[in-house]
């Protein structure tokens, strides 16, 4: 066995055992950081098949990637800072299936494909043929592929940061009461004169303890408004 | 010897940082110059003797294996930043025809090491720090890589070997002025110093230091000068033509102009101020990373002419 064979194993067993951690870990950061210590061990590997570019460059983009993964899902989760313990594996049943199916596909076309053989001379400038390949006859897919992926991560996160943890992030949300039937909990926001008078229409001018904008969280998905509210 | 040279110029460069930081303190605060010299030749030693002797902190449920391994992530980041940059014609411990993107892997991977050793100490102040961190060294690591692909251009490689050989006419700084300042600004942000210090900075008491003591400590200091030196070495191979000189080629010029960009920024980092975070954030999106486009569509006319 080679070195270069030796480096390969080590490394596939790196990326495959991270990867199997990133659902067995209890936390979201940990899990986007194991999962980035898979993709440096593909990059690595992609190192000894002579693709200095592609394997650095898959670092390079995994790192910031799994970064931002890691602050977005822990801005848009309930879990205050990602310290918290918490289960990240859901839907068990469908996911086994998927899984087994995925890997079963995969394998039989890894099984059935003819895979090339052709060991790259130790001169050949592979960073020079691959720029000339992605921007030149393939640049108008790269490029379209790029656009419409950037559009829709855009739109994902206007669509999906509107709905906030307690009702619409743009009408001014209430967090639910501690007790039943109670005040909500946490800072009230601060009264404002005018400017408001769509939103105070179906409030009774009296509501008592909600001094802020009691007509904020809607009556509908929160039951534990005050009762009068329904009234 | 590549490895025996990069290890000699980091070791001399760390001391030279910690000694010109306690010194440009010292002057800034204008301290009365009795013993000036001998108190900032003495000060780094004394700081490594306190380090030593003092317990580990605990916190309460940290993540204990990233806080200990976060400090020797960002020092081996140091080391491999360090080691893209040529020594001299053909010397480098990484040869490789991509380094370049490399380097841009180390300025990333580095804001995972600070943001995991703000994080995993389960503390508020150095959460804040890391969170504070991963926001402002992202877009920062953006407009570095747009101005570090300016430089790029001319060689028609992505190797800093190369980078560094186009340079034999004419320095980078020539023609890529705005480059190198934008560039700069990297490098108080890599090591955490000044005005681009939102991790660990006194605002929050230390941030995502402030519940770290002893070796650990230690290390993470170590491993910022380190990192500061391992820019100055980049800075100084992309922009200044790294061991290229008037007379006789070699890592002495490298070294020279590593002394010069390391003083300028430590006098940086203590004399200029920190922005507000939002308003840092809107200046690096709205400000300096469309400048960085500008340098890197200038840089390609130049490259074009």
């Amino acid at each position: 066995m080679s070195g270069t064979d030796l480096a390969f194993w080590t490394l596939a067993a790196i990326a495959i055992v991270s990867g199997w951690r990133v659902f067995r870990t209890d936390s979201m950061v940990r899990s986007a950081f194991l999962l980035l210590i898979s993709f440096i061990a593909v990059g690595l590997i992609m190192l000894l098949l002579r693709a200095p570019y592609l394997g650095v460059a898959t670092i390079f983009m995994m790192g910031v990637e799994m970064m931002v993964m890691a602050l977005f899902m822990v801005m848009f989760m309930m879990n205050p800072a990602g310290l918290n313990p918490m289960n990240m594996v859901h839907q068990e049943r469908f996911a086994v299936v998927a899984g087994v199916l995925a890997f079963a596909g995969l394998a039989a076309a890894v099984w059935l494909t003819d895979l090339p053989q052709h060991p790259l001379a130790a001169g050949r400038p592979v960073i020079r043929e691959l720029g000339m390949e992605l921007l030149g006859r393939s640049m108008l897919i790269f490029e379209t592929a790029g656009v419409t992926l950037l559009a829709t991560m855009i739109g994902t996160v206007v669509l999906s940061s509107r709905s906030g943890r307690f009702g619409p992030a743009d009408a001014g949300s209430l967090p639910p009461p501690l007790t039943p039937d109670g005040v909500p909990a946490g800072r009230m926001p601060e009264k404002r004169s005018g400017g408001h008078g769509g939103h105070g229409g179906h409030a009774p001018a009296a509501a008592p303890v909600t001094a802020g904008e009691p007509a904020h969280g809607h009556a509908n998905d929160h039951p534990h408004q005050p009762p009068e509210h329904h009234a | 010897m590549p490895w025996l040279g990069t290890l000699v110029l980091l070791g001399g460069s760390v001391v030279f940082v910690a000694v010109i930081d306690s010194l440009a303190f010292a002057l800034i605060a204008q301290r009365p110059p009795v013993n000036l010299m001998r108190d900032a030749l003495l000060a780094p030693w004394r700081a490594v003797a306190v380090s030593l002797v003092r317990q580990q902190n605990r916190t309460e449920h940290p993540d204990r294996l990233n806080w200990a391994l976060a400090p020797a992530l960002y020092l081996a980041l140091a080391g491999i930043g360090l080691a893209v940059v040529p020594l001299a014609p053909g010397v480098a411990v990484i040869d490789s025809s991509a380094s370049v993107v490399l380097w841009g892997a180390v300025e990333t991977l580095t804001v995972i090491a600070v943001f995991l050793h703000g994080w995993s100490a389960n503390a508020p102040l150095p959460l804040i720090g890391a969170y504070r961190y991963a926001a402002m060294g992202l877009p920062i690591m953006l407009l570095s890589m747009f101005v570090l692909i300016g430089t790029a251009l001319p060689a028609q490689s992505l190797s800093v070997a190369d980078i560094v050989a186009s340079q034999h006419d004419v320095w980078n700084v020539l023609r890529q002025p705005l480059g190198l300042l934008l560039f700069l600004l990297l490098g108080l942000s890599l090591s955490l110093r000044g005005p681009f210090d939102y991790a660990d900075s006194a605002d929050l008491a230390g941030g995502t230091a402030s519940e770290v003591s002893g070796a650990a400590r230690l290390t993470w200091q170590l491993a910022r000068h380190a990192m500061l030196v391992a820019f100055a070495a980049m800075a100084s191979s992309a922009f200044l033509g790294g061991y290229l000189g008037p007379v006789r080629a070699g890592p002495w010029w490298l070294a020279l102009k590593m002394l010069v960009l390391i003083t300028l920024l430590v006098g940086a980092g203590h004399s200029l101020a920190r922005l507000p975070p939002s308003r840092m954030l809107t200046v690096l999106w709205t400000v300096l990373l469309p400048l960085s486009f500008l340098d890197l569509a200038l840089a390609g006319v130049v490259a074009l002419w």
